[in-house]
């Protein structure tokens, strides 16, 4: 890469929090500029600038893993494409998984993962060290189907029974509970539910399993991962897609989709009670709270729900897109660095209008400083 | 072989006409309209199914294709699924590319092994042993396929083995099995007095093989390709492991990562967007034209063959 | 002129040689093929079986959270989603075969044939889509009507028993059976074709009606042909992957009932693999893959030992 190694740490920042201030005033925070010129992230000088010249990335790179973000990260290309002609950015998806084990066996550039990879993995990734680049943040909804009812509101351990099939209709007294004042039918509950193993169930089930799991005392006996053992009566649907569907179409049904397919079917959703005990709607500045909240580990790592805070929606996802720190060939490398930086940058102003939370400025910042990490 | 008669009727004393069944019993004649009835019956159900399948993806697909008219056909496939605007091109070459590369490995070698089976392994072990693995290999999953070819031949070429030929590889191995066993049940039913016949004129049995036993059985092996071609033109999981996920054309089936309209249908049909949506029916109307206008060219080109080998 | 007859006969059995060589390399070939793929997934799926043992088998939970991976609920799914659809395909297959060769006028054959071949050439994920969209919900009352009727019924009453929706065994089923009715169809078809002209003409000469010479000549003569077709049918039946994963229902769960949703081995690796983070679940869906083609040796060792049987019956009558 030509762009001059200077220490544009608090430059970037800057220029940062004046891009995303206006999508989501209540997440970037004051100390976003003092962190990115303190931290190690901030001295190890960015390579990776806001003010990058992109026209000047040629060649092509191939990445494929989770489907939470490809919306994103499709919009994203396509945006990138205007300005960058010549590179050519292709993610396949597949799943985090498939994502993985692809860059493992290093049949793509890059990997999209919702989670991280097992210690006892790492040593079999053939290019060696890699980095995690967090690249965005959703919520994650509870979609409804019920015509008479206009907000619900609904507890962890409410939806653990609705899961669980201990609790059948939506007259429930622990749903009653959950909503004074509102009159609710007594229609059967549908749980719609992921018939493909996915990162959206695994954030779903940690969510139960760190709210209400019998670990800590509460009725989710399902534990967590990408997939459970559902009870039989639950009915299934392919991708995030697949159960809006069944909950646009089914009259008393319940699922947990991303925000942006919610959105895009046109479903209601549910307010979940957090860690705090309020009720929370899943919107973008909900979700960018609960990250103000997270711990984040030094690599990078972190998990978003049942976090802390009045404001904070207790069921997110977060992503991240892995690579490998030594690359064979200075142009990829480039590429890729240059398509991270995007993201990191022009992409955090797009997340918002299409449905996805932007990173608070600390964590992007640590962020942009790993992407300096990649082929460095 | 003798056929079986019901003896318990009384024979008739004369040679009945062939649309005259006066003769025969009510019972025997009632049978015989039920099951005319029921293989007509057989024919309406599956027309009405295929009806039906058809109506659904013409209505969901056709606006796209014809909206912008030829754009669909000509342009590349947009980058982000969110957005409105026609093209497939890239997948529609990527289809053809990757089944015609398929068809090439598949084909000849599904035919060699089938002309083995049936006129020298015939009844040996070792043929017996090949015909059982042929079923069996026709019981892999697609996506085992795709996971067999991943592991073998794209993990030890890395990023450069993503591309069209190892999707063909996959899509072959799943033809191969389809091939040979529809081709050894055609050259088994040429009759083996033809080749009698030209092995006393001199013909070797090579020579016999060529010229008289396959243009004999061709009608039938077309049909059994035609199948295999077609079940590979539309099939996604084999490919999810092995071409990449373009979506710009890319004509070489040896470099560059390629798609597929199945691909694109499966990848679309996930997508919420209203546009991806029809975009995934599009993809969807636009193999299954294709495949059958491929499928038509075929068996019109073959029947023309057999017609003018036999005038 | 001897000599160069000799000369024609020598260079003649090399050509001849030499082809029957390339037609063995062909069939070598796919000996070679289903090797390497044997080979490759039975060293795949090592890890599964060391850490599960013989319990994969035996085992009907799929449960990645806990680690455990049991195929058995997956078994279960293929066998009835495979039977169904064979059920289902077979007589369809045969009749629309029957009636295309013995029964339409000439003029109605192409249009039939055309119609078989536009069917096979429905992709598979169309199939799926279609299912989901379009039938699932338009069967969720049929099924709710038969289960119904066989209510209190004994075993019947267990094999249609209730149904919540309309992702289940029975519409896996349906799909399958549509899927392969062409392969059916289309070989029979050729098969029937070539049936001798004088064992036809020779049976309704003797005054068989035309079911009874489709019986005793037509059958008779394509049984192996049908048989080798039903085979490849069942075959893809067994490893249809996209089409039967989303309209199952993916439900591990072992019942009698056709009318509940369930799950097969090869929907589990389609819907489990992109997620499979970890090598235990990764080997265990290759596992699966391995399963399935131990099952489909068995059916075909099976089939083969039948139709073996049969035919040296017919041969022992006549």
């Amino acid at each position: 890469m030509n762009i001059p190694r200077k220490r544009l740490g608090a430059v970037v920042s800057v220029l940062a929090i004046s891009l995303i201030g206006a999508a989501c005033s209540s997440s970037s925070t004051t100390t976003a500029g003092t962190t990115a010129g303190t931290t190690a992230a901030g001295n190890t000088t960015t390579s990776a600038a806001a003010g990058m010249d992109y026209s000047k990335l040629d060649g092509k790179i191939v990445g494929s893993g989770a489907t939470f973000p490809k919306s994103f990260y499709d919009e994203a290309i396509a945006n990138l494409a205007g300005i960058a002609p010549k590179l050519t950015v292709e993610y396949g998806g597949g799943g985090s998984g498939k994502g993985r084990s692809d860059l493992q066996e290093q049949v793509v550039d890059f990997a999209g993962t919702d989670g991280v990879v097992k210690p006892e993995d790492i040593a079999k990734f053939k290019g060696g060290d890699f980095v995690y680049v967090p690249t965005v943040i959703a919520p994650i909804t509870l979609s409804y189907n019920l015509p008479s009812v206009k907000t619900l509101q609904l507890s962890p351990a409410t939806i653990a029974g609705i899961y669980q099939l201990k609790i059948t209709k939506w007259n429930d007294a622990a749903i009653a509970a959950d909503n004074p004042g509102v009159t609710l039918p007594a229609t059967t509950i549908v749980a719609a539910r992921r018939a493909d193993g996915s990162g959206t169930t695994d954030n779903f089930t940690k969510f139960l399993k760190a709210s209400v799991g019998t670990d800590a005392g509460g009725t989710w006996a399902l534990g967590s991962g990408s997939t459970v053992e559902w009870p039989a009566g639950t009915q299934a649907g392919d991708g995030n897609t697949g159960v809006a569907q069944i909950v646009s179409t089914t009259e008393g049904a319940i699922g947990y989709v991303d925000l942006s397919d919610a959105k895009a079917n046109k479903l209601s959703f549910a307010a979940i009670k957090n860690k705090a005990g309020k009720f929370v709607m899943p919107t973008l500045e909900a979700t960018s709270a609960a990250a103000e909240g997270a711990t984040i580990k030094d690599d990078l790592t972190f998990f978003l729900g049942w976090a802390d805070g009045d404001a904070s929606y207790p069921i997110a996802a977060q992503t991240w897109i892995i690579a490998y720190t030594k690359q064979a060939d200075p142009v990829k490398a480039a590429n890729i660095r240059g398509f991270l930086t995007y993201l990191l940058n022009e992409g955090q102003t797009l997340a918002p209008t299409i449905d996805y939370a932007p990173l608070p400025e600390t964590l992007r910042m640590k962020a942009i400083a790993n992407i300096a990490k990649i082929g460095g | 072989m003798t056929a079986v008669i019901d003896n318990t009727s009384p024979a008739p004393a004369m040679v009945p006409l062939l649309s005259d069944l006066s003769s025969v019993s009510g019972r025997r004649r009632n049978k015989n309209m039920v099951m005319t009835v029921l293989m007509g019956v057989s024919v309406v159900v599956v027309g009405f199914v295929l009806l039906l399948v058809l109506i659904t993806v013409v209505r969901k697909g056709w606006s796209i294709v014809v909206s912008e008219f030829p754009k669909w056909f000509t342009k590349d496939i947009q980058l982000s699924p969110r957005r409105a605007g026609p093209g497939m091109k890239a997948a529609i070459v990527g289809t053809i590319v990757a089944t015609a590369t398929a068809t090439v490995i598949a084909v000849p070698l599904g035919i060699a092994g089938a002309i083995y089976l049936n006129e020298y392994g015939k009844r040996s072990a070792f043929a017996r042993t090949l015909r059982f693995l042929t079923n069996v290999m026709a019981g892999v999953p697609s996506i085992v396929m795709g996971l067999f070819i991943y592991v073998f031949w794209v993990v030890p070429r890395g990023v450069d083995g993503l591309n069209a030929f190892s999707g063909a590889l996959a899509l072959a191995c799943l033809m191969l099995p389809i091939v040979v066993r529809s081709t050894e049940e055609m050259l088994r039913l040429v009759p083996q007095n033809l080749r009698d016949a030209s092995l006393a004129l001199g013909a070797t049995a090579s020579r016999t093989t060529l010229t008289v036993v396959i243009p004999k059985a061709a009608p039938g092996i077309i049909s059994g390709s035609l199948l295999a071609i077609a079940r590979a033109a539309g099939e996604t999981a084999p490919l999810i492991f092995t071409v990449g996920a373009a979506k710009a054309t890319n004509w070489n089936p040896f470099s560059g990562t390629n798609t597929s309209l199945s691909l694109q249908i499966y990848a679309n049909a996930k997508e919420s967007f209203p546009t991806a949506q029809e975009r995934a029916w599009g993809a969807a109307l636009t193999l299954i034209a294709l495949a059958f206008l491929f499928t038509f060219g075929a068996r019109a080109l073959s029947g023309r063959l057999s017609r003018t080998t036999e005038s | 002129m001897a000599l160069a007859l000799d000369d024609l006969k020598s260079k003649n059995q090399t050509a001849d040689r030499a082809f029957r060589g390339a037609t063995l390399a062909g069939g070598a070939t796919i000996v070679i093929i289903l090797g390497l793929i044997a080979w490759t997934i039975a060293d795949k799926s090592r890890l599964a079986f060391k850490t599960e043992g013989l319990s994969f088998f035996t085992e009907p939970r799929w449960a990645p959270a806990a680690n455990v991976y049991g195929a058995l609920s997956f078994i279960y799914g293929t066998a009835v989603t495979a039977t169904i659809a064979v059920l289902l395909a077979v007589p369809v297959s045969l009749g629309i075969a029957l009636f295309t060769t013995q029964v339409a006028p000439s003029w109605l054959k192409r249009p039939i044939v055309a119609m078989t071949d536009l069917v096979a050439v429905v992709p598979s994920v169309v199939f799926g889509l279609w299912g989901i969209i379009f039938l699932a919900p338009k069967l969720t009352p049929v099924f709710k009507r038969v289960s119904g009727w066989f209510h209190g019924v004994p075993v019947l009453g267990r094999i249609f028993g209730p149904a919540s929706s309309g992702r289940t065994f029975m519409t896996a089923g349906l799909i399958l059976a549509i899927m392969i009715t062409p392969i059916i169809a289309s070989i029979s078809r050729e098969v029937m074709e070539t049936c001798p002209l004088t064992d036809r003409d020779g049976a309704l000469a003797l005054g068989a009606t035309r079911w009874e010479m489709i019986k005793g000549a037509v059958l008779t003569h394509s049984a192996g042909g049908i048989v080798g077709s039903v085979m490849l049918g069942l075959g893809r039946a067994m490893g249809e992957t996209i089409a039967a994963a989303l309209v199952i229902g993916s439900s591990a769960a072992i019942t009698a009932n056709v009318f509940s949703p369930g799950d097969s081995l090869p929907s589990v690796i389609a819907f489990e693999w992109g997620e499979a983070t970890s090598d235990v679940k990764r080997s265990a869906l290759i596992a699966m893959g391995l399963t399935l083609f131990v099952m489909t040796l068995i059916v075909n060792f099976v089939a083969t030992a039948v139709v073996n049987r049969s035919m040296k019956r017919m041969r022992g009558e006549s």
